[in-house]
């Protein structure tokens, strides 16, 4: 898997992994929670200068560690999506939708491991527990969903150093912000509930997604020094 | 007039000027069409990282924030007295009436949220003419979709030009943009999502795409 490549080629000193391994027995909560705080420091912005358009431009940690919360969301969302087309319950504009949304939702993930090139964190593993194999659970879940991103973006833009990295951000925002209101519509809720979207923070998102019990876990991990850690 | 007041406050480097001009042989729906569809083949992230940093003006700042503001506010006024005007016209009916009231409201607190931020720095509201767009709903729905699609557009392309409590601020009313944008594009059947990067557009594209309207009166 090429994501287990990467972690190896990052981890040059082993933090990632020591990290992990910390945390393995721990609650997919507190994973989630220290995967993102971890990937912060690890790695310097020399892997941003390909994807980012000015090279006098170094990514800060700062950013790294937003670019990957970000990455983790929209694996989620991108792996939801592809699963629910893939599971064949949904008909209609719901399955129109869910294939549209797929569609930018692995963009937005390919865009992101672009950016971080090596700092990128892997893939995680989900059990969306039922929610890609039903109507009527897929569209509340995809509109909890979309609403979360949204937030996501919001809470993190302000915080963002670089303007092309920020740039990019809010071009993705608004995109989950359009999802948001299609689901909305199909579901005949409010598709622009308030006159102003209220942002959340990392740890207001983080305790959100794990309440969903969607990320079972890490990759399980091949590592190159044949040091076995655990399977996800 | 207060617009020109407007144009000649912002304008400092004649940009804007420049930009009209260009545009004053075009139609004014095909201009818009243009303006607002340029950025629909953006669809990798590479070249939209590409195109991004050259909407940077200068290092954010309080001088700069105002600017920006009195900008947003000009399309808060004009985005509000549409829907306003639309739903007091008449004209529209079921979910897209329901759609304009819903709007009208968002707007007219956007408006409000922009004078209240810039205090006596805020600029009256100009007057309008929409054209029989607020008078005849097939027309009133294709307008929407532009406004709020530009609406986006602009809010994007200012972002990285704010401090950052203030594109606090700008970031909890661009999604709200946006999601009028996707749910009267719903409303008649157009994609609510048409690319995976929403297009960012500069202050004096915004400004022209709207001077091309002639919605705004002189």
């Amino acid at each position: 898997m090429s994501e287990l490549l990467t972690l190896d080629e990052v981890d040059r000193d082993g933090a990632i992994r020591e990290t992990m391994a910390a945390i393995a027995d721990d609650s997919r909560a507190g994973f989630l929670k220290r995967s993102m705080l971890a990937t912060g420091g690890i790695v310097g912005g020399g892997a941003l200068l390909a994807a980012i358009a000015s090279p006098a431009q170094a990514a800060t940690a700062n950013d790294v560690s937003i670019l990957n919360f970000a990455l983790t969301l929209e694996y989620l969302e991108a792996e939801f999506y592809t699963e629910a087309v893939a599971m064949g319950a949904l008909s209609g504009e719901v399955l129109d939708f869910a294939r549209i949304v797929a569609q930018h939702e692995r963009a937005h993930v390919s865009f992101l491991k672009k950016a971080l090139g090596t700092a990128a964190v892997p893939k995680p593993f989900f059990n969306f527990r039922g929610t890609t194999e039903n109507q009527a659970k897929f569209k509340a879940t995809a509109q909890v969903l979309e609403d979360t991103g949204v937030m996501a973006y919001a809470g993190q833009a302000p915080l963002i150093d670089a303007n092309a990295i920020l740039a990019a951000a809010l071009s993705v925002h608004s995109i989950e912000a359009r999802h948001a209101a299609w689901i909305r519509h199909i579901n005949n809720a409010p598709p622009a509930p308030v006159a102003f979207d209220k942002p959340k923070t990392k740890q207001q998102i983080l305790t959100a997604v794990a309440g969903t019990q969607f990320i079972t876990g890490t990759p399980a991990m091949t590592a190159s020094g044949g040091s076995p850690a655990f399977t996800g | 007039m207060p617009e020109h007041l407007t144009l000649e406050v912002v304008d400092q480097d004649g940009a804007i000027r420049e930009a009209l001009d260009e545009v004053q042989s075009s139609s004014r729906m095909s201009f818009l069409k243009q303006a607002v569809v340029a950025g629909g083949t953006i669809a990798a992230g590479g070249v939209l990282l590409g195109g991004m940093p050259k909407l940077a003006l200068s290092a954010p700042g309080p001088a700069q924030d105002a600017a920006i503001l009195k900008f947003a506010l000009t399309l808060e006024y004009l985005e509000a007295a549409f829907y306003t005007d639309a739903v007091s016209k008449g004209a529209l009916r079921g979910e897209t009436l329901q759609f304009a009231r819903v709007v009208g409201a968002h707007e007219r607190a956007h408006v409000a949220f922009l004078k209240k931020a810039l205090g006596s720095k805020a600029q009256p509201s100009p007057t309008f003419d929409f054209k029989g767009t607020t008078e005849d709903m097939a027309k009133f729905q294709a307008t929407a979709i532009v406004l709020e699609d530009t609406g986006v557009a602009a809010y994007n392309g200012q972002g990285p030009n704010l401090t950052k409590p203030t594109l606090a601020a700008a970031g909890s009313i661009v999604s709200v943009e946006a999601r009028h944008a996707a749910w009267i594009r719903d409303i008649v059947g157009k994609n609510p999502a048409p690319v995976a990067f929403d297009p960012a557009k500069t202050k004096a594209q915004i400004l022209a795409a709207v001077n091309a309207t002639g919605f705004i009166k002189a």
